[in-house]
């Protein structure tokens, strides 16, 4: 049994929205990558695939005190509740189309096995999962650009970010020539990262204390006091995930010096934020 | 013997029965399942071996560095080149989308010859003949002048060759599209002298007040901007936004300062009168201001009071006051100029008075500052000989100073004054003010070469389209610009065969000057483009060649300037939009859409908010204070002097309540489903408005009406 | 309607009176039956095992031999031609360049298969397009390094003994699927002896539990 199996990863992402501009970069390095398709008209931003998709967030006052963020969003990748690897999709997939790989955190995604039932797009809390309502095609000559490394999908299927799954593979495959039993920080990372003009997004293992995304986030081993479900909590108090109460425990971190961005990334009753806001997991296991 | 229905019956049980404990259906269930997964239709890539190639961008000013992944000879990928000294790693999508151009099914792919309202495909031998026989005559004619080129810009060994081509024709009416390299070029002649050029060292200041500039919209170099964008918050520099509506880059800064549109030359020379009141300036700034600082400083005191600036430009006495002390007490201030990405109409007294925040705080050339320097030149082209057909036409003076004088000179001769019009990479049939009137000019031109990869409203007016290569299939010199720190050239080289039956636009010029008679040929003997190259080239070829790059220039320019405000103390009217609407239509640049040429690719459409685009129909933004009870998504007639559009509405609480704003980049109207005929091109709707003095279209908007449709 | 009626009443008369005439035309009737069955069902079993088997493949041949023993003899080992790229991936079929290594246009040996090689192929600097036994679909993804660099697998244990075979087999296409039949394996059954003998999901899924105690997640073979 080789060794890289053996250890089991974490991947995960923190993207600081200070940083991000919305340019729009990993988007289309995701598009690029992952083989997606592209039709006539993609302003119907509900049947338009976009494994990241960036959404424009404001925080609601009225000229001049408004303001905006970007907030890319790829596939969360969630623990599920406890993070124990039932995520919400995983959980309702009658097929075994997608899976939780415990050996890196990673929610796969096969358009082979898939039938197209679209539970997974009910259970998932983010958006992240896109139906393919036509036959992608390619105008005559283009598909000529296509990676070997991702399957084209076919409609009637679901598709969604697999954190560039294949560069995880390409990175081992070198490391199993070289014979070295681990990868390095720098050698998987996934399109959208090595694209983003800003440097806003970090990716890397999230159980590798030395990994730039673990410094920054600093998950906490523990669950959260507040709701048990919930694991790996940031303990950088900047550090946020998208409805974190719920117990999906996401594998992609958000940062933002701004309150009102972190307030954002929930649903919250009034005064709730106020209570909540200063709990960053327990202190005692920095 | 008799056969009954027990017979049948035992017939047909055993046969299901015999099939059922046969593999048949059992082969049979995996089988279809497996068909239902792999339609004929849906591609398989082909698997291969991977390489990597290194080439240069050169979709925009930015002149990225780019690493373009191959499956054997089949390029899949392309990602920002990491270290390459612009953009070290980062790319901006439309580099990104890059292959959507080579494989473009709706490139122009050979030589095409209008006939009638149609093209029809011709050789390259033909084409070439047709274009050397028209030129000829014009020569014989004796007016050689009248043979007008474009280009979108004028360094590089291909405008050059452009140039070169004019000059031994007899023409000086060599014209490029306006560009914010040209802006920064003319500021800096204005100001400190012919042959200078402007840099910002934004990665090193620590405070940068930026009029307008679109510093991640796609202003300058934008890959290069978004780092030095980025790295403020570990660099603690702040960045405060003057514009009049909120931008990603508006967002992103520390402070946003909403000002009436058209209005930040004011603000700039306001701030320039509080800080020469206050003695806020760098004392080592009075002496390099060409003579002295005081008649400067008397004159803005009456113009600018706080309290005329404030009413001017809708801007608080308290926030003017702020910003200007905050400016002049930086350690490394930058003011940077240049609306939106810095190109199309701009006005050189806005440039002018931005420019001159900086002399007075006397950063020009120091580390975080403005590096003022003369422009690099890097090629070396041998000496053109003229006969004298050449030499009269040359001495004949230009058809105007900018490319907007040259449309507007066709129109209003009555005389033909161009016979032969090239356009190389540009598209000023879509990009350039009042799209109508300047197709009217195209019209009337009796022979138009357009230079281009894509059938664009240009090449669209054209009597013939040369195709040339995508930068993905070419080699080229890429000199960066685009208000840089440093000035870099790159090697764009050829990744891939030629997808179509398309040429280096230099070679298109070698083969067109030996089909011509005088001594047009003598001056193009290089055998090929790729022999010009290194020849001309030769002083940095060695390192162009080997790391697909050349620093040409580097760190704190050493150069002593001197500032010359002879431009303001003119006192030069400000600019006023046009027409007599309520409302202030603004052009919106947005980095997700390309402004010029090329168009949008397919994958950045796709990116497109639907804020922005909807279906076909271009959303503008207005404040729900201006809205009057229309809701997202109204249909209004939008009404200029100029035009009038169909639009959606979006409300906006981040734009200044009477204005509207409008996202360039739309509105193409060429054959290509995924990228053509959406929304409206701004540029239908707003006019020329030339800037006394400068004689630039200096448009910032155009005065509009909205009523529901 | 009465009509009808009369008929059906005398026809179940006349059955009920053969019946109660004598067993043995009942027992005949029922044999009748059953030899129809058997029939039927050898018919059927025998046609679903060995005919299905011809309509469901088409034979396709190789654009020309391939003695694999002879260039292993010459070459050494597998991987001198099917080798790992430094960047771990495998370069499966070699390509036109790698024969050139050693071939030229003129051939080496005498063989009529070398003659076509270099005349049609060498010559024109065309690619062979081979037919691979062992492609899969493109959902697939296999990392040779992991099994046969790391782990140290024979080539041997998925591809069975074709390095000394000096004839390439027919390549049989499944006309439903397109895929070649060494995927399903040769018995129609999907029965196999050998290790090599299937390259199905589950015939990986049955290693991998038995080596590393888990079948593996979708992602490690799927893209």
């Amino acid at each position: 049994m080789n060794k890289i199996e053996n250890k089991a990863h974490k991947f995960g992402m923190v993207i600081d929205l200070d940083k991000c501009t919305g340019c729009g970069s990993c988007m289309v390095s995701c598009m690029s990558e992952n083989n997606v398709p592209f039709k006539e008209d993609e302003s119907n931003k509900k049947d338009s695939i976009t494994w990241m998709r960036v959404y424009k967030l404001t925080n609601g006052k009225s000229f001049p005190d408004t303001e905006i963020v970007y907030l890319p969003r790829p596939c969360q990748h969630c623990g599920g509740k406890g993070d124990h690897g039932h995520s919400p999709c995983v959980s309702v997939c009658p097929a075994t189309a997608t899976d939780y790989g415990y050996d890196t955190g990673i929610v796969s995604q096969i358009y082979t096995r898939c039938f197209g039932c679209r539970y997974c797009m009910g259970a998932c809390p983010y958006h992240a999962r896109y139906f393919n309502w036509w036959d992608p095609k390619w105008p005559e000559g283009m598909e000529k650009y296509l990676s070997p490394d991702v399957s084209p999908r076919m409609r009637g299927v679901v598709e969604k970010c697999s954190f560039c799954f294949h560069r995880y593979q390409a990175a081992k495959d070198k490391a199993y020539y070289d014979g070295r039993d681990d990868i390095e920080e720098d050698e998987y990372q996934t399109a959208c990262t090595t694209a983003c003009p800003s440097g806003a997004i970090v990716f890397g293992d999230l159980n590798n204390p030395a990994h730039r995304v673990h410094e920054i986030v600093k998950p906490d081993p523990h669950p959260w006091p507040n709701n048990p479900n919930v694991v790996g909590k940031s303990r950088n108090p900047n550090v946020f995930r998208l409805l974190e109460r719920l117990g999906t425990n996401p594998k992609v971190y958000y940062l933002s010096e701004r309150e009102w961005v972190r307030k954002a990334g929930d649903n919250y009753l009034d005064g709730e934020w106020d209570k909540i806001k200063n709990h960053h997991g327990s202190e005692s296991h920095g | 013997m008799k056969v009954d229905r027990r017979s049948f019956l035992g017939l047909g049980l055993g046969a299901v029965a015999g099939f059922s404990v046969s593999p048949v259906l059992l082969k049979l269930t995996d089988d279809s399942s497996i068909w239902t997964q792999n339609w004929p239709w849906t591609p398989v890539p082909v698997d291969g071996e991977v390489s990597y190639e290194n080439s240069v961008c050169s979709l925009c000013p930015g002149s990225c560095g780019i690493s373009v992944r191959k499956i054997d000879d089949r390029p899949v990928k392309i990602e920002g080149l990491d270290e390459y000294p612009i953009n070290n790693g980062g790319a901006c999508l439309h580099g990104i989308s890059g292959l959507q151009y080579l494989y473009d099914p709706a490139r122009v792919k050979s030589p095409l010859k209008k006939n009638g309202d149609k093209f029809e495909e011709i050789s390259w031998d033909d084409a070439i003949s047709v274009i050397a026989g028209k030129l000829n005559d014009i020569r014989t004619a004796g007016s050689p002048e009248k043979f007008v080129c474009i280009a979108d810009k004028d360094r590089g060994s291909v405008p050059e060759l452009f140039k070169r081509f004019l000059k031994t024709f007899g023409s000086s009416n060599f014209y490029t599209m306006p560009g914010f390299e040209s802006y920064l070029k003319l500021t800096a002649e204005a100001m400190h002298g012919k042959g200078m050029t402007i840099g910002f060292d934004l990665e090193n200041s620590d405070f940068v007040l930026s009029f307008g500039a679109g510093i991640i919209e796609g202003w300058g170099s934008p890959v290069s901007c978004f780092k030095a964008n980025a790295s403020r918050k570990e660099r603690e520099a702040k960045l405060y936004q003057i514009e009049p509506r909120l931008s990603n880059t508006a967002a992103g800064a520390d402070k946003w300062l909403p000002i009436k549109p058209g209005t930040e030359a004011d603000l700039a020379l306001g701030i320039c009168s509080f800080i020469l009141k206050h003695n806020l300036y760098a004392a080592t700034a009075a002496v390099r201001f060409k003579g002295g600082l005081n008649k400067f400083a008397a004159q803005l005191q009456n113009d600018y009071s706080l309290s005329k600036t404030s009413e001017i430009t809708g801007i608080k006495e308290s926030e003017i006051e702020e910003i200007a002390t905050l400016f002049a007490k930086a350690k490394m201030p930058i003011a940077v100029f240049g609306k939106g990405k810095g190109d199309a109409s701009q006005s050189l007294k806005e440039f002018i008075a931005v420019q001159t925040l900086n002399c007075l705080m006397d950063n020009i050339n120091k580390k975080g500052g403005v590096f003022i320097q003369p422009v690099k030149t890097y090629l070396e082209f041998p000496e053109e000989t003229l006969d004298d057909v050449a030499k009269e036409g040359n001495e004949k003076p230009r058809l105007g100073q900018y490319v907007h004088d040259l449309f507007e000179k066709i129109n209003t001769s009555s005389q033909p004054v161009v016979d032969t019009l090239f356009v190389y990479q540009s598209n000023p049939c879509y990009a350039l003010h009042d799209t109508k009137t300047i197709k009217q000019a195209v019209g009337k031109i009796p022979f138009v070469v357009s230079f281009s990869s894509f059938l664009d409203e240009t090449a669209k007016e054209a009597d013939i389209i040369l195709p040339v290569h995508t930068f993905i299939e070419r080699l080229e010199d890429v000199p960066s610009g685009a208000g840089l720190s440093k000035t870099v050239v790159g090697l764009s080289k050829p990744v891939v065969k030629p997808v179509f039956n398309t040429k280096l636009p230099g070679d298109i010029l070698l083969l067109l000057a030996k089909a011509l008679d005088g001594t047009v040929a003598e001056n193009f003997a290089w055998e090929s483009y790729d022999e010009c190259l290194e020849t001309v080239a030769k002083n940095i070829w060695d390192s162009l060649f080997q790391d697909g790059y050349a620093i040409l220039e580097e760190g704190v320019p050493e150069e002593s300037v001197e500032v010359n405000v002879a431009f303001l103390t003119g006192n030069p009217s400000s600019i006023q939009a046009t027409g007599d609407g309520e409302l202030m239509l603004i052009p919106i640049d947005n980095m997700r859409l390309p402004s010029a040429a090329p168009a949008a690719s397919p994958f950045s459409i796709k990116t497109v908010s639907d804020e922005v685009l909807k279906g076909r129909d271009t959303v503008v933004e207005i404040n729900p204070k201006t809205a009057k009870g229309l809701k997202n998504y109204d249909y209004v007639a939008l009404t200029t002097p100029v035009g009038t559009a169909k639009v959606m509405i979006h409300l906006n609480e981040g734009i200044m309540p009477g204005v509207v704003g409008m996202v360039k980049g739309l509105g193409h109207s060429f054959d290509n489903k995924y990228v053509s005929n959406k929304g409206v091109n701004i540029n239908e709707l707003i006019g020329p408005v030339i800037e006394p003095g400068s004689g630039l279209d200096a448009a910032f908007g155009v005065k509009a009406k909205i009523s529901k449709a | 309607m009465s009509k009808k009626e009369n008929k059906n009443e005398s026809g179940s008369a006349e059955s009920a009176g053969e019946c109660t005439a004598g067993d043995t035309k009942d027992d005949k009737g029922l044999g009748l039956g059953v030899i129809f069955f058997i029939l039927a069902f050898v018919i059927c079993f025998l046609s679903g095992t060995l005919l299905f088997p011809k309509l469901l493949y088409s034979k396709k041949e190789q654009p020309f031999n391939f003695n694999h023993e002879l260039h292993v003899g010459e070459t050494g080992d597998c991987e001198s031609c099917h080798a790992i790229r430094e960047d771990g991936s495998f370069n499966g079929i070699p390509k036109l360049a790698k024969c050139q290594e050693c071939h030229t246009e003129t051939p080496l040996g005498e063989t009529e298969d070398e003659a076509v090689f270099t005349e049609m192929y060498v010559a024109k600097e065309k690619e062979v397009p081979w037919y691979v036994y062992s492609r899969q679909p493109d959902c697939v993804f296999f990392s040779h390094a992991a099994h046969t660099k790391t782990e140290g697998m024979d080539c041997v244990t998925c591809h069975g003994p074709i390095g000394t075979s000096t004839n390439l087999k027919p390549y049989e296409e499944n006309r439903i699927t397109g895929y070649s039949r060494e995927i399903w394996g040769q018995n129609i059954w999907g029965i196999k002896k050998h290790s090599w003998d299937r390259m199905k999901m589950d015939d990986c899924a049955e290693c991998h539990k038995k080596e590393t105690g888990h079948q593996g997640y979708c992602f490690q073979c799927h893209k």
